[in-house]
C-alpha cells in the first residue's frame, strides 16, 4: 500500500485546518463521528507522553464530539472572557501520510502541523506546534474522523490553549 | 524602594477606621519585585516539591528557589537533600531534565561528580592536576541549601540560615495540608502529566485569585452555563457530572468562609453540593476514618494558599498549583492533579475530566482567570498613587482571631470571616499582604 493518502483523506486533514481558521465551527463539527475521541495528552518527560487518559493527566480529552460542542458553545457564548477577542490563527499542515495498523474500514493518517496565534488586543504572537494522529473511517463514502490525538511539542503554554489553535 | 518607609507606603491599614488598601505599586515596581525575590522567595520558607516526585533512592528533581535554580536528591540511604544546582568548577547545571534517577551526576563541562547525597566524588585528572593546598583545602560538593524540611510528602526549603523553624512558618497551614494527604489511608498521589503555563501579568494575582470568591460568576459563567447545558441534555455518556452540575450553577453554594494566617497562609472554604464529590461514594468509610467533622471538611470546597508559592484548590478536584515569578509582570505556573492512593478507576477518571475541564491552561476555567490577570497588569500601567479598592468587601463580617469554624478545626487564625456566598470576603487578603509587608520590610534601613 502507497504511504500517501486517498486523496479525500488528505484532503479532510487540510479541510479541518481551514475550517479552525475560518472559524466555521459548525462545518468543523461535522467532520467528526458522534463517538469521536478527541486527546491532546500531556507529557510525562522529555519524550514520552501520557498514555491513559483515564489514569493519567490530558491536555484535554474528550471521548465523543459533544465534547467538542461544549467548547465551541462556550466560544459563541459571550461569557467567557478568554474567548471574547479569538486570535487569529493559521494552521499549516504538512507530511501527511498513511499509517499501518488501521482497523478494516478505517485509516491512520500522520502529519506534522504548526499554528501561528495573533492575539489581536494585544499584538502579541506565537507558535504551536506538533503531530496529529488522525483515525478516519468511512461512513456510506464519506471519511470521518473517528478519532484525533494531538502531540503539542511546545508545552509550556503562554497564557492559554484552545481547539483553534491546535 | 529600600527603606521600611517605602514598604509600609505599600498598604493604608488603618483598622480602627476599617480602612485595608493595597498600593499598585505591589503588582508593578521592578524595585518592590527584587525585594519580593530577595527576602521572600530567597528570603523565607518555600515550596520545592513533592517527596512523591522522587520515591526511590538516587532520584532527583529540579526545582527552584526564587531565581536560583536548586536539585532536591534522595540519597543511597533515603534520606532527601536539596543542594544549588550547579557545578562547584565553572557553575554549570548539574541535574538536568525535571527529574529521574542517577546515582552520580556528571558536569556535562568537565567532568566533575557528585553523587545522590551531593558529594563531590570525581575531579577529573586530578592526579595530574597541581591543584595547590588551597584547593585541596575547599569544600568541591554541591552547596547544600542551608532549610530543608518535609511535612508530610511537602518539600520546603530556605536560602536563609536564620529562617524560623519550619513547624513555625507551616503552623495551621498543617491542619489544610492534612485535609489533602489524609484523602485515602494511602496518601495522595501526583498524577502523570506535566502541565505548565506562564501569564503576563504579576505573581500575586494569582495569589489572590485562588481566595477570590467574588470572580466567579463575573469570569466563570461559561463554566457553570456549560454545566447547566450538559445536565440539561439529558444523559451525557461522554462526561462525569462535575461537582455544581444540575445545580443551576452555584446557587446552592450559600455558605462561605476564611481564614488569615499571621505566616501569609490564607483560606477560603465554601459548602457546595457533596453529591458528585469524588469521596462521596467512600464517605461512610472515610468518616469512620478521619470522624465525620474532618469528613465534612474535606467535602467543602477549600482554597488554600500557603505562602508564598503553593496553593492547593479542592473543588471540582484536588489541584496543587506552584508559582514562580519570573519578572514583576511575568509568571510561571505549574501545576497537579492530586488524587488519593488507590481510588477506583471510575472515581479517578471523573476526578480527571473535572480537573481538565476547570484547572487546565487548556480548560474551560483557567484561560479566563489568566486572560482577567493580563488586563490587571496592562490596567496598572495607570499612573502614580492609584490604590487597589479589592480588600474591603467583607470586612463587617470579618473578625480578629478564631470564629466557630476556626475553633472546630483547633485552629488560631488571625482573621476568621463566615457569612453568606455572595459576601464574597476580600478581608482574607489582609493577613496576606501584613505577613508580605513584614518580610519585605525584615532588614529594610528606616
Amino acid at each position: 500500500m502507497s504511504a500517501l493518502p486517498p486523496p479525500e483523506a488528505a484532503e479532510l486533514v487540510y479541510r479541518e485546518a481551514q475550517y479552525l481558521d475560518a472559524q466555521r465551527w459548525d462545518d468543523w463539527l461535522a467532520l467528526y463521528r458522534d463517538d469521536a475521541e478527541f486527546w491532546m495528552p500531556a507529557w510525562k518527560d522529555a519524550h514520552a507522553l501520557t498514555e491513559s487518559p483515564d489514569r493519567e493527566v490530558s491536555l484535554i480529552y474528550y471521548s465523543a464530539r459533544a465534547g467538542l460542542e461544549d467548547r465551541v458553545w462556550r466560544v459563541r457564548s459571550g461569557l467567557s472572557v478568554a474567548s471574547l477577542v479569538l486570535p487569529r490563527t493559521a494552521h499549516a499542515i504538512s507530511g501527511v501520510l498513511l499509517a499501518d495498523g488501521a482497523p478494516e474500514g478505517m485509516l491512520e493518517l500522520r502529519s506534522t502541523w504548526t499554528c501561528h496565534v495573533y492575539e489581536v488586543e494585544r499584538a502579541a504572537q506565537h507558535v504551536f506546534f506538533g503531530r496529529y494522529e488522525h483515525r478516519l473511517r468511512n461512513d456510506s463514502g464519506r471519511w470521518l474522523i473517528a478519532a484525533k490525538k494531538i502531540v503539542l511539542m511546545n508545552d509550556r503554554i503562554p497564557t492559554m490553549i484552545d481547539f483553534y489553535c491546535v | 524602594m529600600q527603606s521600611a518607609g517605602d514598604i509600609e507606603r505599600l498598604i493604608d491599614h488603618r483598622p480602627r477606621e476599617s480602612v485595608f488598601r493595597v498600593h499598585r505599586d505591589a503588582f508593578r515596581s521592578e524595585a518592590v519585585f527584587e525585594l519580593e525575590m530577595q527576602r521572600i522567595f530567597e528570603g523565607s520558607w518555600i515550596y520545592v516539591g513533592h517527596a512523591s516526585q522522587l520515591p526511590q533512592p538516587h532520584d532527583y528533581l529540579c526545582s527552584w528557589i526564587g531565581r536560583r535554580p536548586v536539585v532536591l536528591m534522595r540519597a543511597a540511604d533515603g534520606s532527601l537533600g536539596c543542594f544549588i544546582n550547579s557545578c562547584r568548577h565553572k557553575g554549570a547545571l548539574v541535574c538536568h531534565g525535571g527529574r529521574g534517577n542517577a546515582k552520580a551526576h556528571v558536569c556535562r563541562y568537565h567532568g566533575w561528580a557528585y553523587d545522590s547525597s551531593g558529594r563531590n566524588v570525581a575531579i577529573k585528572a586530578r592526579a595530574q592536576a597541581a591543584y595547590p593546598e588551597a584547593f585541596d583545602a575547599e569544600s568541591h560538593d554541591l552547596v547544600r541549601v542551608p532549610r530543608f524540611g518535609e511535612y508530610r510528602g511537602f518539600l520546603f526549603a530556605s536560602l536563609a540560615d536564620g529562617v524560623a523553624p519550619l513547624e513555625g512558618y507551616l503552623g495551621d497551614a498543617r491542619v489544610f495540608i492534612d485535609l489533602v494527604v489524609d484523602q485515602s489511608a494511602q496518601g495522595i498521589e501526583l498524577l502523570p502529566g506535566n502541565v505548565s503555563y506562564t501569564y503576563r501579568a504579576n505573581w500575586k494575582l494569582q495569589l489572590e485569585n485562588t481566595l477570590d470568591a467574588y470572580h466567579l460568576t463575573s469570569v466563570h459563567p461559561s463554566y457553570f452555563r456549560l454545566l447547566d447545558r450538559r445536565a440539561a441534555m439529558g444523559e451525557r455518556r461522554d462526561v462525569a457530572p462535575a461537582v455544581w452540575q444540575g445545580r443551576a450553577g452555584r446557587e446552592l453554594e450559600t455558605e462561605m468562609g476564611s481564614f488569615g494566617f499571621e505566616q501569609g497562609h490564607a483560606l477560603v472554604w465554601t459548602k457546595a453540593p457533596v453529591e458528585r464529590h469524588p469521596l462521596y461514594a467512600g464517605l461512610a468509610e472515610l468518616e469512620r476514618r478521619v470522624g465525620a467533622l474532618r469528613a465534612d471538611w474535606m467535602l467543602r470546597t477549600r482554597q488554600f494558599c500557603l505562602f508564598p508559592n503553593l496553593q492547593l484548590g479542592s473543588s471540582a478536584a484536588l489541584q496543587m498549583r506552584v508559582i514562580r515569578p519570573l519578572a514583576v509582570d511575568l509568571t510561571e505556573m505549574t501545576t497537579y492533579c492530586v488524587a488519593p492512593v488507590g481510588e477506583s478507576a471510575e472515581a479517578r477518571r471523573q476526578r480527571l475530566r473535572q480537573y481538565e475541564d476547570f484547572y487546565n491552561p487548556s480548560g474551560l476555567a483557567t484561560p479566563d482567570d489568566t486572560a482577567t490577570y493580563e488586563d490587571c497588569q496592562e490596567g496598572f500601567r495607570s499612573g502614580e498613587l492609584e490604590w487597589q479598592q479589592g480588600t474591603m468587601r467583607g470586612t463587617g463580617a470579618m473578625r480578629a482571631g478564631a470564629d466557630e469554624h476556626a475553633r472546630e478545626l483547633g485552629i488560631a487564625p488571625a482573621t476568621s470571616m463566615h457569612g453568606a456566598f455572595d459576601t464574597a470576603d476580600e478581608t482574607v487578603y489582609h493577613s496576606v499582604y501584613l505577613a508580605w509587608q513584614r518580610l519585605l520590610a525584615r532588614g529594610a534601613p528606616r
